[in-house]
């Protein structure tokens, strides 16, 4: 124990850490599991994907620990640069040649054979700079023009995201702005105002894409158009369903077998379901239950309002993505895809994801506790 | 925390929001509850239903037997030919080799294969167990072979109109093989195999068999060796009388079971013309059981044992014909225009002499006439167990004159089916009208059932069926040959009935028919022949259909191996050899019949003689009466 304290620091970075490592190394045995079959027949090798996430738990891995070791501190000047380099980067994945499109929408960014999704870094320049900016105008806060230039960028940020088109992040952007305007002072009854053009925005949205009123239905009864939009839910329902209490046995997934798309990504929770049962898939929650609850310790205990404020975004972030993505999974709100941290295939996801744990480690470092 | 960077309670919105996400994670997880676990059951046996790909094993349809044994349709074992798009490798070349091998066009094999829409797709079915090995042998993938059966007729074109067919799916489509379905059918298996969405089995996968059941084997009443006896003269009928078909039944009289029943010309059941479907309707039609004819002379045989149940003739009774009767101011002549003079029943009975039938109907009244012949079973669907029976056409009881009560004593203006003709004769001759039956048992999984007759009702009394078999055995010793078939008591009657076409008469074509009974004086065997529309220039039913009756019974006896009953009567010193004298001038013709004692009949029309009622080369009775046409 104390050898990790040392490496470590504290009891709340040792929990963080080996949760986080837990979770990415369960994720990479069920990534092999739900894509292996996938894999074989798309690209004639079995570890396709598990290549890719490997690769993407390495740079993670290095990431996290680069930035456990830095002081956070020296983003807190960055917040601005931050903010510009979102925008650029959502700005740039909507120009055609060099965003990719895939499944129609424009998400990723590419570079040869490296390419990453736009959102999953915009979404973490968007709490840097929440962090940032909060901290500098600490007592403008709680006045509603203090929250304003936090609602701009937040606007912005969601628009660009909306323009790709991905409603989840956006979802998730605007989740997150709310949590930190909350932590940041803003009075609840601005709160409340604020929340009536969001909710109005909701149904504005979904009548702006016919395709989301058709998933909406199909959520409200999937069984409508078993073939069409309400073939992803009840396939992931049947993943779910057939798992039971135990489950079926790691690897003895039978959905993974074209059925279930997006298998590997954003339902793997259903193919934890079905091969580990409700015993293992309550198991995965609970471990991201734990480290959320010491990520926003970690944030209270931190050492400066920074610290904090960026402990809290990212604890945030990481939660609302989890909730949201296992709520899909279960049939609990409309389908929208999102991949569920560090577990989900996608590097992009991964590396920012425990880039992310990286500076928490070292907010809990620098912590007085 | 310090206070003093704290100008709210951040430590309290905190806990708030750890709230609002725990609050989140159980709801969640009590949603997760309720899918994995509480709806675990339903949500499962939706997905194992598409978890495997399923394909049908049909269950054996039963075997048709004969009454010893013989099978008469029976199924093996085929294959049906499946492909899985998804798990083609090489279209063309799969498409090639199964071309070559099942000797169909590949490009259409092709198309199919390409349809990537569909999991799988029916290349071909009934394949026969070798072309199914080559198939295999070809070690293609994404090939699947089904077990199915195919129908098998070892008899080909024999019984054809009776069996009847099934379709290529082995569903019951016409005759016997349609009326016994529910019973001949088997019960389908399956085979269940993993898959995927495509339909491309896991390599793991493990392939569930639930074997069919076969389906029941039904016996019938019929005799293979008698059909086959009944439908060789009945094709010789065919092409020496030009006639456009022929039909015979033939039935056991003490029970009702069908021994035999054909309808000619007939087609190969192995060879079913399914392209063709007039041909197809018009020769699979039972027209034994289906259609109706009017009977003519052997109608008489119901106007006398009505007669005699009601006691208003017997065997002594004398009649005079001058060749025609007047009913109601109406000329209604007998066959023989010159008329049969004087003459006791037993003498008009073998004369077949309307007028006589003519005075016994008028005298027994439409009532008591209509009773017995319902009782007799006239006019009503014998209730055989086949498809598509006609019921007969008897005249309503109400609109019947005189007239018409005359003509339908003598078989005109009444109409029956063959299947109705015979039936109601063996229950007359025989005293109890059974229903007709082809089924004798089914052999089910538990075991056998047998079907016994099924008696309808008492027709006659002993006395009356004793003067009825009386009077048919007389017909035929006394119609020229002293024996119909040498050596036998057999019973006769012989009809010709004009045919009626758009509800008028057509001219020159006739129904020629011939019922036989054997033995005379306590009949089992009757026999039942129709000839339609001959045109070799006979028509009589005494020229055209009885001398194939003598054939039929003459074999009959050779193949039951029953032997004479009349041993006496075999007397060769009185035979002589019946000479041609087609083609002569009737004088001729007449002159060389009386050299060698021969009697003979001809129209007076008829100058050269086309054609003689006993062919040549048969040994006959000294005094046979030859007809000449």
């Amino acid at each position: 124990m104390k050898v990790l304290n040392k490496v470590f620091y504290n009891k709340n970075a040792i929990i963080i850490f080996f949760i986080t490592i837990a979770l990415c190394i369960f994720g990479l045995i069920m990534v092999y599991s739900a894509s292996s079959y996938n894999a074989q027949n798309l690209y004639g090798n079995s570890t396709y994907f598990l290549n890719k996430q490997i690769i993407g738990f390495l740079l993670g891995l290095v990431a996290m620990l680069i930035l456990a070791n830095v002081n956070y501190n020296f983003l807190a000047k960055l917040y601005i640069p931050a903010l510009i380099l979102g925008i650029v980067l959502l700005v740039v994945v909507l120009i055609p040649g060099v965003g990719i499109s895939n499944y129609g929408a424009r998400r990723w960014i590419g570079f040869g054979a490296f390419s990453f999704q736009a959102s999953e870094v915009a979404k973490f320049c968007f709490i840097l700079f929440c962090a940032g900016y909060m901290t500098k105008n600490a007592t403008k806060m709680t006045t509603f023009k203090g929250s304003l230039p936090v609602l701009l960028a937040g606007g912005i940020i969601c628009a660009l995201i909306m323009l790709e088109p991905n409603m989840s992040v956006t979802i998730c952007v605007g989740v997150v702005m709310l949590t930190m305007l909350l932590i940041g002072g803003m009075q609840p009854k601005h709160l409340a105002l604020m929340s009536i053009p969001i909710a109005s925005a909701i149904p504005l949205l979904i009548l702006l894409e016919p395709y989301r009123l058709k998933r909406l239905f199909a959520f409200i009864d999937p069984w409508a158009s078993p073939q069409g939009e309400g073939f992803q839910l009840i396939q992931s329902l049947y993943a779910l369903g057939a798992g039971g209490m135990f489950g079926t046995g790691l690897f003895n997934s039978r959905q993974k077998y074209a059925f279930l798309p997006f298998s590997e990504s954003d339902f793997i929770f259903s193919i934890i379901g079905e091969e580990l049962g409700f015993v293992g898939a309550v198991m995965v929650l609970l471990l991201f239950f734990v480290l959320i609850y010491f990520g926003y310790k970690v944030a209270i205990n931190a050492k400066n309002r920074f610290g904090c404020y960026l402990g809290v975004g990212i604890t945030s972030i990481l939660a609302v993505q989890v909730l949201l993505n296992v709520a899909v999974v279960s049939g609990a709100v409309p389908p929208t895809g999102l991949p569920l941290p560090f577990i989900s295939a996608g590097s992009t996801s991964l590396v920012v994801f425990m880039a992310a744990i990286g500076v928490l480690l070292n907010i809990s470092k620098q912590s007085r506790v | 925390m310090k206070k003093d960077y704290t100008i709210y309670n951040l430590q309290k919105r905190l806990l708030c929001i750890i709230c609002i996400v725990t609050f989140a994670f159980i709801l969640i997880g009590v949603k997760l509850f309720l899918v994995i676990v509480v709806q675990s059951k339903s949500l499962q046996t939706k997905a194992i239903s598409q978890w495997t790909r399923d394909l049908t094993l049909s269950g054996v349809r039963g075997s048709i037997l004969d009454t010893n044994g013989n099978v008469l349709a029976s199924s093996y074992t085929s294959y049906n030919l499946y492909v899985r798009p998804a798990s083609i490798i090489d279209a063309q070349n799969s498409a090639d080799t199964i071309g070559s091998i099942l000797n169909i066009d590949s490009q259409k094999i092709l198309d199919k294969i390409q349809n990537k829409k569909v999991s799988e797709v029916l290349i071909q079915k009934q394949i026969s167990p070798e072309v199914a090995l080559n198939l295999l042998g070809a070690n293609l993938n994404g090939v699947y072979l089904t077990e199915t059966s195919t129908r098998q007729y070892p008899y080909n074109n024999l019984l054809t109109s009776v069996l009847g067919f099934t379709t290529i799916d082995n569903d019951g489509q016409a005759g016997l093989e349609d009326y016994y379905n529910r019973f001949l059918v088997g019960t389908d298996g399956y085979s269940l195999t993993d898959g995927t969405i495509t339909g491309v089995e896991l390599s793991n996968a493990t392939t569930q068999y639930i074997a069919g059941i076969k389906g029941c084997d039904i016996t019938l009443t019929i005799d293979v060796g008698l059909q086959q006896i009944l439908e060789g003269v009945l094709e010789k009928s065919l092409t020496e009388q030009k006639a456009t078909s022929a039909l015979g039944i033939i039935m056991n009289a003490q029970n009702g079971e069908v021994l035999s029943m054909a309808t000619k010309p007939s087609f190969n059941l192995n060879e079913i013309p399914r392209e063709d479907v007039q041909t197809l309707l018009k020769l699979s039609k039972n027209t034994a059981i289906t259609d109706v004819y009017e009977p003519g002379s052997t109608f008489k045989i119901f106007t006398t044992a009505s007669a005699l149940s009601l006691g208003i003739t017997n065997l002594e009774e004398r009649f005079y014909d001058p060749g025609y009767r007047v009913v109601d101011g109406q000329k209604i002549k007998c066959w023989k225009t010159k008329g049969h003079g004087s003459e006791t029943l037993v003498e008009g009975f073998s004369n077949s002499c309307n007028s006589v039938f003519m005075d016994l109907g008028l005298r027994m009244g439409v009532e008591k006439f209509y009773s017995n012949l319902k009782t007799f079973g006239i006019g009503q669907k014998t209730g055989i167990d086949f498809n598509g029976e006609s019921s007969g056409i008897l005249m309503d009881q109400n609109i019947v004159k005189n007239v018409d009560l005359a003509r339908i004593s003598f078989g005109q203006a009444v109409a029956v089916t063959p299947i109705q003709m015979i039936t109601s004769i063996c229950g007359v001759i025989n005293g109890t009208l059974y229903q007709p039956r082809f089924i004798k048992s089914i052999t089910t999984q538990d075991g056998i059932k047998t079907f016994n007759s099924i008696p309808v009702r008492q027709t006659t009394t002993q006395q009356v069926r004793k003067d009825l078999n009386y009077l048919l055995e007389q017909v035929l010793s006394t119609q020229g040959e002293c024996q119909f078939v040498t050596g036998y008591h057999i019973g006769g009657k012989t009809g010709t009935a004009q045919k009626y076409e758009d509800g008028k008469v057509a001219q020159g074509k006739y129904i020629s028919s011939f019922v036989g009974t054997y033995p005379a004086s306590n009949p089992q065997y009757v026999l039942l022949l129709c000839v339609n529309e001959p045109s070799n220039g006979m028509y009589y039913g005494g020229q055209v259909a009885k001398p194939y009756g003598k054939e039929i019974f003459s074999k009959l006896f050779n193949y039951l191996q029953i032997p004479p009953d009349n041993p006496d009567m075999i007397d060769t010193t009185n035979l002589v050899q019946v000479p041609n004298v087609v083609g002569m001038s009737i004088l001729d013709a007449c002159a060389i019949l009386k050299s060698i004692k021969l009697d003979y009949y001809f129209n007076e029309e008829v100058e050269v003689v086309f054609s003689q009622a006993i062919p040549e080369g048969e040994f006959v009775e000294i005094g046979t009466i030859i007809i000449l046409g």
